[in-house]
């Protein structure tokens, strides 16, 4: 294990068939990733998909049932020290409601050893955040942007962020979105913020990883991702070999002709199929309609 | 962690504060009336004289009569005492229930578990402060009720070792109320809801106090027994704040005829057709009249037997409580 540490010591989060269950069901089974360091990471997938339960696993909040995580080689859970460097933002921007911006700042300096408060100052003074209102009365984008300086404030090399856009309009989503790009650009932070939409974090991610039913589905650059996939469309495909495909990931058909969304793994060049480019969501929704689980017909007691 | 403790809580402690305040506004004219007539009635000789083994039985009527008007004037107040003991489940309710419950129904301990202090941390200093809080209102608490009840209690027979007037002074309001505020906090690590965890809380804290009340806090020490004769002069002897568990009449072989019961017959006192006294329940020549009873000088014992175990099962609870904190996500 201390191999692998060494040679990968510019991954920031490694997952290695990491697996959290709850009761009999997993919420996360088999997960297998690694996030280099310096990218700002699109942790996409349908609601359940287990997001959240990968970023609380990430940040120690939650204890593997199966396989390990690391964040900087080390194991989150329990580990006091290093969650100095892991800034989190949970879904719904959880906050002291009752505390104003300006308490919650003070709060930040008692609960860390490394801690800007001026930063988080500034910041809020910036976006015009009143400092001496409580916070609960706060517009929900207001509220996400103090969350999002208070975990700056940490000065944090990774930074974690669960579904921060969900609840803001589309308004406050970009300027969250950019906000948030403005200041992680110089420090180098590492960035993974997760979203069920991936129109939400397509302008600002250039690293995926797709999650839907428990599973990672696929995971990379987002520059290789739409390089590596291509649209055909030719004549009715039986499932033959084409030359230049690794993999077909989704195929539709009708009588004479096929449409397939495949993997490359050199160019495709057979006259008979028409290649197109592909956009990061035509793979994002290939990769999610194929990994979507199939209502049980049984278990409805309905006819398959 | 103290500042953000501090922060969080003030506006409950001044809460708390405020009706502790007012509730002592109320009690404390109560309490002065009350000594007052207790004082003006003569009583306070009384208890002396009346600790007092071989008291004239002209004084012992006298102060009789004194005990039942004061005990007619504010015998009320025993129901108030009733009240007052629900003060500790109280205190579990707002304080202990919510602590933890509160920050996971508001997703807030995502906020402050991921900061630099470990959660670990956290529930310490927090379980410690709001601890120590506890202890300082229940010590307060129980001193300022045990001179309120003072005088009813002495009015009452069985003394300070009573129900209710027992469960209402000295330390075990300590134990009670640390107790309540564990239950609290574990109910809201199990739980996880604020309105479940202080219903959880109250049904547990009744259930564990009841069981406590009734079923152990008799055994605490082992009984000690009285047997008197059937046969003397004057009202029977009943001393003064010993708790009676049973009492009956037994024969000479040792067999309990009348449970419940005591039998005070004038020297050769005759029943109805002649027959000796207490015939009819079956008493043979000899019987005596027996109790078993805790002396009231173990009051203090017992005071440190039952806060030891609710400040056990408090220590329990938070023990738990951390456990199962280091699990919630």
């Amino acid at each position: 294990m201390s191999g692998t540490r060494g040679q990968r010591m510019d991954m920031v989060l490694e997952a290695d068939r990491l697996g959290k269950r709850y009761g009999s069901t997993w919420a996360l089974r088999d997960c297998s990733l690694h996030l280099p360091a310096g990218r700002i990471a699109a942790l996409v997938g349908p609601n359940g998909a287990g997001k959240s339960t990968l970023l609380h696993l990430a940040v120690g909040l939650l204890k593997p049932d199966a396989g390990a995580v690391r964040v900087f080689g080390r194991s989150p859970y329990g580990d006091t020290e290093g969650l100095a460097d892991i800034g989190f933002v949970a879904q719904d921007t959880p906050l002291y409601r009752d505390f104003t911006a300006a308490e919650l700042v003070i709060a930040g300096g008692k609960l860390n050893r490394r801690w800007d408060a001026a930063l988080a100052r500034q910041r809020l003074a910036q976006l015009g955040i009143p400092p001496d209102k409580p916070v609960g009365k706060l517009s929900g984008g207001q509220r996400a942007q103090v969350a999002l300086a208070l975990a700056l404030a940490k000065q944090p090399r990774l930074l974690l962020l669960d579904e921060p856009v969900a609840s803001l309009d589309p308004l406050a989503r970009r300027e969250f979105l950019q906000s948030l790009m403005g200041s992680v650009a110089d420090s180098g932070t590492t960035v993974l913020l997760s979203s069920h939409l991936l129109a939400d974090l397509e302008r600002v991610c250039d690293y995926l990883i797709v999650l839907n039913s428990a599973q990672v589905q696929l995971t990379g650059p987002v520059e290789d991702l739409v390089a590596g996939h291509r649209h055909l469309v030719g004549p009715r495909h039986d499932g033959g070999v084409i030359g230049g495909v690794a993999a077909v990931i989704r195929a539709s058909h009708t009588d004479r002709q096929s449409t397939l969304l495949v993997r490359t793994d050199g160019p495709v060049t057979d006259p008979a199929w028409t290649v197109r480019e592909v956009s990061l969501e035509d793979v994002v929704l290939a990769y999610l309609a194929d990994g979507t689980t199939q209502t049980s017909h049984s278990e409805w007691g309905v006819a398959a | 962690m103290i500042w953000l403790t501090w922060r969080q809580h003030r506006k409950q402690a001044f809460y708390t504060l405020l009706a502790l305040t007012a509730l002592a506004a109320l009690l404390v004219p109560i309490g002065l009336s009350m000594r007052h007539t207790f004082a003006d009635l003569g009583l306070t000789d009384c208890a002396r004289q009346l600790a007092d083994a071989n008291v004239a039985a002209a004084t012992r009527e006298a102060c009789d009569a004194g005990f039942r008007r004061f005990g007619n004037q504010y015998g009320g107040l025993n129901l108030v005492a009733v009240l007052l003991i629900t003060l500790p489940a109280l205190v579990g309710l707002f304080w202990g229930a919510p602590l933890v419950a509160r920050e996971v129904e508001h997703g807030t301990h995502r906020f402050v578990w991921t900061q630099g202090v470990g959660r670990t941390r956290w529930a310490l200093v927090k379980f410690g402060l709001v601890g120590a809080a506890v202890v300082i209102l229940a010590a307060v608490y129980g001193l300022g009720m045990s001179w309120w009840v003072d005088p009813l209690t002495q009015v009452a027979h069985e003394g300070r070792l009573g129900m209710i007037v027992f469960d209402l002074q000295g330390i075990v309001p300590i134990g009670y109320t640390l107790f309540a505020v564990a239950l609290g906090v574990f109910a809201g690590t199990v739980w996880k809801r604020m309105l479940p965890a202080m219903g959880i809380t109250l049904a547990g804290f009744i259930g564990v106090r009841a069981a406590v009340e009734i079923l152990a806090r008799r055994h605490y020490q082992p009984a000690r027994t009285q047997t008197f004769p059937i046969e003397g002069e004057g009202p029977p002897e009943i001393s003064r704040g010993d708790w009676i568990l049973t009492q009956g009449v037994r024969n000479p072989d040792g067999t309990l005829i009348a449970e419940d019961t005591r039998i005070q017959c004038p020297p050769g006192g005759k029943g109805p057709e002649g027959r000796a006294c207490g015939a009819e329940l079956g008493i043979e020549p000899g019987a005596y009249n027996w109790q078993s009873y805790q002396p009231a000088d173990r009051f203090w014992l017992f005071q440190g037997i039952e806060t030891g175990i609710f400040v056990a099962l408090a220590l329990l609870l938070l023990y738990l409580a951390v456990r199962r904190i280091r699990r919630i996500a």
